[in-house]
């Protein structure tokens, strides 16, 4: 919005100054914590690190956060994968073809938007226990890309609807069949929403812990909140080691929204405000 | 707004016809995983069972015990507190700043990203990180009160109303820059002429705000407003990793209490909990997007 510079421009920087150290401090002490000597650290209350950085080769090690990051980033990957496929192909049909089965699936899943996971997580932990999908990759898998559906299908539908169905008609026209356009015409327009649909619930499956926490029990399968959680639980008392490890926790995510911070933003806005 | 297709299946009758049952796969997939489990959480709601052997009907009993519960009940009050706190915060918190950051200044962006970048952030980390930071005596609020003069050691965990709050501002403090970025995407959807032709008619910040911003706002809030209502009511890992429920269940959400009872051999109870959640949850997502809607038509 283009607006002339006004006496209330001016007091803005103080403002925004006060706003973004509010969002940092947080993390700079947090970061402080990380960096403290083991002994003595604690009784002091200076804000100055003593750039131990041991803490974090100790924390990583004591909580086995490289194995818990592979299992993170598979489950992740796997989720993002499932969702993709299964929605963009929902979401196409859906937009073209208003059947009657297909305007009941798309009502079905409409009407699911609004359930949070957490409703169906017992009935479905027993479900799993019967499928022998506790401790297992697969079912957090397609378990986070189920939870992540309706919304995915609802934004790619209603992205798709946005393409003129005359580009696949000039396909078809020139013989190709109607997945063949699918395919080679509408998929590698998606670019936009399925980046905001890796973006969305990318952020989501990787932070996962309400369901983690049911379908992931043994060691070896934890994802990283969960591997978080269960090390404050277990080194209670040692805070740079805790600090340590709820900083290479959350780098992860931090990096990826560092890398991708443009994405990020139009992948949030296309995803709501557009969708 | 659907074009007819069906002509192309007599042109071209060798393409068959699968290509209209690519949202079958999704049916199935959400069948297994979401629909199937949803069902059997509401027969299940209905019996005595441990998970493991043969659930035995025992009608709304469940129910009953929910509710002369007084720990459940607490958790209702916890949850519609924590909701109640905090979904108006983010709102109000995040459209003032988007208000803040939709006007022109260095470093704009980089200070946009600066209020997402917690979003990003698990909750259960994010939770305990502020635990580490509110601990008294050696944590971050604790130094910077005694820095000021304040030599505060009191614990805010240690009460349940102090607690509660500490929670729903971490959780404000967390997601303001989400609903800040929604809001901002509605801000920018005005044509500057809408503000060009108020100006030049002399309408004053105040109406301007109100009379143009706030009603082409009706998008982004309706979609704040219902995904913080879900969110708070649901709430979860950050009440796990800040209080861990307590002190006693003080601050115990229902969705906590969904998970205790689970892992208490309860299954059949807190499958009847989670759809009692659920209602909670649908009551006023219901009322507000029929608030919405009919603002948007009007």
């Amino acid at each position: 919005m283009m607006k002339k510079r006004d006496a209330l421009t001016y007091p803005l920087y103080p403002v925004v100054l006060v706003i973004a150290l509010l969002a940092l401090i947080p993390f700079f002490f947090l970061f402080v914590l990380a960096l403290k000597n083991q002994e003595g650290g604690l009784s002091s209350i200076r804000l100055i690190p003593d750039f131990n950085w041991t803490n974090f080769p100790n924390a990583w090690k004591a909580g086995d956060l490289g194995k818990a990051m592979m299992n993170s980033i598979i489950m992740t990957g796997g989720g993002i994968a499932v969702l993709i496929v299964f929605s963009a192909m929902a979401g196409y049909t859906i937009a073209r073809f208003p059947s009657v089965l297909n305007r009941i699936i798309f009502a079905i899943l409409l009407a699911c938007m609004m359930i949070p996971g957490i409703i169906n997580t017992v009935p479905l932990y027993t479900l799993l226990i019967r499928l022998r999908g506790i401790n297992t990759y697969w079912a957090m898998i397609f378990v986070m890309a189920t939870n992540a559906l309706p919304f995915s299908v609802f934004l790619y539908s209603s992205f798709i609807r946005s393409i003129p169905i005359s580009l696949e008609e000039s396909a078809i026209i020139d013989g190709c069949s109607w997945f063949g356009a699918f395919w080679r015409i509408t998929m590698p327009l998606l670019g936009p929403v399925t980046s905001s649909v890796v973006i969305l619930q990318g952020v989501g499956m990787w932070n996962n812990y309400a369901q983690a926490v049911f379908f992931l029990q043994d060691k070896a399968h934890r994802n990283i909140p969960l591997s978080i959680s269960l090390f404050f639980q277990q080194y209670g008392a040692n805070w740079p080691l805790m600090a340590a490890a709820a900083t290479l926790g959350l780098l992860p995510a931090v990096l990826m929204f560092i890398f991708f911070q443009k994405f990020f933003i139009s992948g949030i806005t296309t995803g709501s405000i557009k969708g | 707004m659907q074009p007819a297709i069906n002509k192309h299946r007599f042109l071209h009758p060798n393409t068959g016809s699968w290509h209209r049952y690519m949202a079958v796969p999704a049916l199935v997939l959400f069948s297994l995983f979401f629909l199937y489990p949803l069902s059997r959480g509401v027969w299940t709601s209905f019996t005595a069972w441990d998970g493991f052997s043969t659930p035995k009907f025992i009608g709304l009993a469940n129910y009953k015990e929910f509710f002369q519960d007084s720990r459940a009940l607490r958790d209702i009050q916890n949850t519609v507190l924590f909701a109640l706190g905090s979904a108006p915060l983010l709102n109000i918190a995040g459209l003032l700043l988007a208000l803040l950051l939709n006007r022109t200044f260095k470093a704009r962006t980089t200070v946009r990203s600066l209020l997402y970048l917690p979003a990003v952030i698990s909750p259960m980390i994010m939770g305990s990180i502020w635990y580490l930071l509110l601990q008294p005596r050696r944590g971050l609020l604790a130094i910077l009160l005694q820095q000021i003069g304040y030599g505060s050691t009191s614990n805010w965990m240690l009460s349940g109303s102090s607690a509660m709050i500490v929670i729903v501002l971490v959780n404000v403090w967390q997601y303001a820059g989400m609903t800040m970025i929604i809001y901002l995407a509605g801000l920018q959807a005005i044509p500057i002429e809408h503000y060009e032709a108020a100006e030049l008619e002399g309408a004053s910040r105040g109406n301007i705000f109100r009379f143009i911003v706030l009603p082409q706002l009706t998008p982004a809030l309706k979609i704040n407003v219902i995904t913080n209502i879900i969110g708070s009511l649901s709430v979860f890992d950050a009440i796990l990793a800040l209080t861990d429920g307590g002190p006693g269940y003080d601050t115990e959400s229902l969705s906590i209490y969904i998970m205790r009872m689970c892992y208490g051999n309860k299954t059949g109870y807190s499958t009847a909990v989670a759809l009692i959640l659920f209602l909670i949850i649908l009551i006023p997502v219901l009322f507000s997007l029929q608030f919405f809607n009919a603002k948007e038509k009007a």
